[in-house]
């Protein structure tokens, strides 16, 4: 048991060493990704206290929140130098695809949430 | 990459210098080859149009078959009362008395397609009459699906391969049968919408950019208002997923790609009122959401394996996480489906999986001509060469494997298994022939042309025979080549001979097969001239003309949609078949004594029955070839109806020694009113019924409660007006 605790230790402190080095702008993005993450659970707490009429109105809450988490991990996904995939991709051009993807994710869910 | 590789511009210098005034225009190769890909294409666009075309010219340009009159009424609406009228319409004019919400239960995709197209002519002065652009709209879109296949081609192999499949794909008959000029029915869009849908996804994984993705998820919503079957690529997609991440090709491209098209394009979905929230809710989009988290959870570890840089401490990490995120997932999805949250797969897609569910549990659906097993004939009838060079095109697939050709595959893989378990699914399965088939036939012409084309070597001393046969065609320099030139330009004519033997047969197919208005039926005369039979439209403009417009028609659910947009009058069950009790009751009236029957006509306040007759004509698809399907509809609901008691001996017959109940029920006496005094054939006694082939057993029939109001020129449609119940006294 002891040596579980240990092992979580030392995962916890190798994974907060290694994170340190990431550059500010990936870690920018990565706050971002929590803050909706975190922005979607307290939804489905709230929910799970209240219920779930409209139905439409909590999925859209609860999917705009998702969804722009996840175009913010493509998004770093894209723009990461480490990733040899995206080497030639502007940064601009991520971005901008970003922000297009985000708009259309959010005019939907005007639309959806009634 | 085309078909030509160091053509030297020499034939065609010598050609242009004997016109002096285009020695101006001398193109280089690759000019010369983007003139032939585009009018190649070009001229592709035109035939898929043109090749459907003959029913118009034929006839005349009409709706056809049914269901096409349900999308052509709602379509008229749409024109006339704008889109908020048609998005919240509640129509109550069939499925009396219930009516039905129309703006909640259809796929608007199409109707709001032509109705676009229809503006925007107007626009410019066209003034075409929107029956014009029903008819136009899927051979219109059957020429942007070849443009698609040609990209698509483009993207899995090359440009020749490309050409290929658009070429395919214009006369393919598996799709034609549902796209000609008239069958302005869902499939004539939506085949269009999937074939985008799947070509923007590939690009996306390809080039790992988000704005082909987001496309991709625009495609995906449009195939939802289109069609039900975009249930095919909810599953499809996710499947591929699971596929690449379990060979080990996912790349950081396959993550954006499809977490882009999954979320949008859900959201997207779940604006169309019919779909509602089965993205979320309904078993058959598990698969999706299911590989969605797999991906995060997939993603995460591998990102987590990268930045820690010691295998130990991540197989720790990797414990933990697998063994948490197994739990909640196995966990949600166990509460989800215990607790009826998550609905099981419907009928309609479960007996896609399980064939004889529906012949068992639900009459309806193993009733519908489209939904039976499919049978070989039907597989060579509207495939034909193509069912040879599937599996060549597989095997080019494997040989180089990419993620577009993985995704190619598993396509062509999986609708093919549908196709082969209902006759309607060989439309899905056509895209995807014609894709596969086109690598097959541009490889093999590549490498054979390559040989033709290849200077003679002098020849070494290599031992190696002659390999003539398709799959080995390598270009090797041995002392056998001239026979070897000789060989490939054999198979390269044979080649051409499968391919016109193909554009021969399906045009042949559509003229005689898929061109039928089905409305309108044509015949040979005894002088070899052509008749026609217009009888359907006879009743039912006979209809829109002597009855009071709040008549209520009673028929069998095959003609609700023709009756309400010819006839305009209201029904009691049509097409949709959404209320299996209430179809169930016409089918007890229609199989009961009159007695009976003018009981349940009351209560549902029935004015005119319609049935249809083909005795006279000998036109099989008439009402009492589909008499047992009635009872078997009417027996599911109501047990006073059994079907033993309409058959003798386990046979359905209808001459004198037929079931008494089967005499005397109320199809029989409105099918063959007056029909005992009538000789239809020559040498034949009066009375017989020319589609099953017997004297009629009852031919003394009185009517007591309905009385006869119409009958048409040929007896396939008869109209019958129910009495008042009789004054008390």
């Amino acid at each position: 048991m002891a040596k579980g605790t240990n092992d979580a230790q030392l995962l916890i402190q190798s994974l907060r060493k290694a994170y340190a080095s990431t550059p500010t702008s990936l870690k920018i993005i990565d706050l971002y990704v929590v803050y909706a993450v975190a922005t979607a659970l307290i939804q489905v707490a709230y929910m799970a206290m209240v219920g779930s009429f409209p139905f439409n109105s909590f999925l859209s809450g609860v999917l705009s929140c998702v969804g722009t988490a996840v175009l913010a991990v493509c998004l770093r996904i894209q723009v990461n130098k480490d990733n040899k995939e995206f080497k030639d991709l502007p940064p601009e051009r991520a971005f901008a695809d970003f922000v297009l993807c985000n708009l259309v994710l959010h005019l939907v869910i005007m639309n959806f949430l009634g | 990459m085309g078909a030509t590789s160091n053509a030297s511009p020499a034939p065609l210098n010598s050609a242009l210098s004997s016109f002096p005034s285009l020695k101006a225009l001398k193109f280089t190769t690759k000019q010369q080859e983007l003139l032939i890909r585009v009018s190649a294409l070009a001229l592709i666009y035109v035939l898929a149009f043109v090749v459907r075309l003959f029913s118009v010219l034929r006839y005349e340009s009409m709706i056809h078959e049914f269901d096409p009159y349900f999308n052509y009424r709602t379509t008229l609406f749409l024109t006339k009362n704008g889109f908020s009228e048609f998005w919240n319409w509640f129509d109550s004019e069939s499925w009396y008395p219930l009516g039905r919400i129309i703006g909640g239960t259809l796929y608007p995709g199409l109707m709001v397609t032509a109705a676009l197209i229809h503006r925007i002519l107007h626009f410019f002065s066209f003034a075409v009459h929107i029956r014009e652009v029903c008819v136009l709209t899927a051979p219109f879109f059957a020429s942007n699906t070849t443009l698609v296949a040609y990209f698509f081609g483009k993207e899995i192999w090359d440009s020749g391969a490309g050409l290929v499949a658009a070429a395919l794909i214009a006369i393919c008959p598996g799709y034609i049968s549902r796209s000609v000029a008239g069958s302005y029915d869902n499939e004539g869009v939506a085949i269009f919408a999937l074939l985008l849908t799947f070509y923007l996804f590939v690009k996306a994984v390809n080039t790992g950019s988000l704005a082909w993705s987001l496309a991709s998820a625009f495609g995906y919503f449009y195939m939802v208002s289109a069609w039900g079957g975009y249930v095919f690529i909810i599953n499809l997609v996710p499947l591929y997923v699971l596929v690449l991440l379990v060979t080990g090709r996912y790349s950081m491209r396959l993550y954006v790609a499809y977490n882009c098209m999954y979320v949008v394009g859900m959201l997207l979905a779940m604006q169309i009122r019919f779909v509602g929230f089965q993205h979320v809710q309904s078993g058959e989009h598990m698969a999706a959401m299911g590989v969605f988290f797999l991906l995060q959870v997939f993603y995460f570890l591998d990102w987590v394996k990268y930045i820690l840089n010691d295998i130990k401490l991540f197989h720790s990490f990797l414990r933990i996480t697998l063994t948490c995120a197994i739990t909640v997932g196995v966990l949600a999805l166990s509460i989800g489906t215990a607790s009826g949250y998550i609905s099981p797969w419907t009928g309609r897609f479960y007996s896609l999986l399980d064939p004889t569910y529906a012949k068992d549990h639900i009459p309806i659906i193993a009733s519908v001509s489209e939904h039976q097993p499919t049978a070989w004939s039907s597989f060579m009838f509207d495939f034909h060469i193509l069912l040879f060079l599937f599996p060549a095109g597989l095997y080019f697939c494997f040989k180089r494997l990419s993620d577009a050709t993985i995704f190619v595959v598993m396509y062509g893989l999986t609708s093919m298994y549908f196709a082969g378990v209902m006759v309607r699914l060989i439309l899905v399965a056509a895209p995807a022939m014609c894709l596969v088939s086109s690598i097959a036939v541009s490889a093999t012409v590549k490498n054979l042309s390559s040989l033709v084309r290849a200077k003679s070597k002098s020849p070494q001393g290599s031992g190696k025979p002659l390999s003539g046969s398709k799959a080995a065609a390598k270009a090797s320099a041995d002392q056998s080549l001239p026979f070897q030139k000789n060989g490939a330009i054999a198979l390269l004519l044979g080649a051409l001979y499968l391919l016109c033997r193909y554009a021969i047969h399906c045009t042949w197919v559509t003229s005689e097969a898929y061109s039928s208005p089905s409305i309108v039926l044509a015949a040979r005369g005894h002088g070899g001239g052509r008749v026609i039979f217009d009888d359907y439209r006879e009743a039912y403009y006979w209809l829109r003309q002597n009855t009071p417009p709040d008549a209520k028609v009673m028929s069998w659910w095959d003609y609700g949609y023709q009756i309400t947009a010819m006839g305009n009058r209201t029904v009691i069950v049509d097409n949709n078949t959404w209320n299996n009790t209430h179809i169930a009751t016409v089918g007890r009236a229609m199989s009961s004594y009159e007695h009976e029957a003018y009981e349940i006509m009351l209560s549902l306040d029935v004015n005119y029955v319609l049935v249809v007759f083909g005795g006279v004509t000998g036109y099989s698809s008439d009402d009492i070839n589909k008499f047992l399907w009635m009872v078997r509809i009417g027996g599911g609901v109501f047990p006073v109806i059994k079907e033993p008691d309409y058959l003798v001996n386990g046979e359905f017959r209808v001459d004198k020694g037929a079931a008494p109940k089967m005499l005397n029920c109320l199809m029989y006496k409105l099918c063959y009113y007056r029909f005992g005094e009538m000789t239809t054939e020559y040498g034949k006694p009066p009375g017989y019924d020319r589609v099953r082939g017997v004297e009629i057993g009852n031919k003394d029939i009185k009517l007591e409660y309905l009385e006869e109001a119409f009958t048409t020129s040929n007896w396939i449609v008869r109209i019958y007006k129910v009495k008042p119940p009789k004054n008390r006294w």
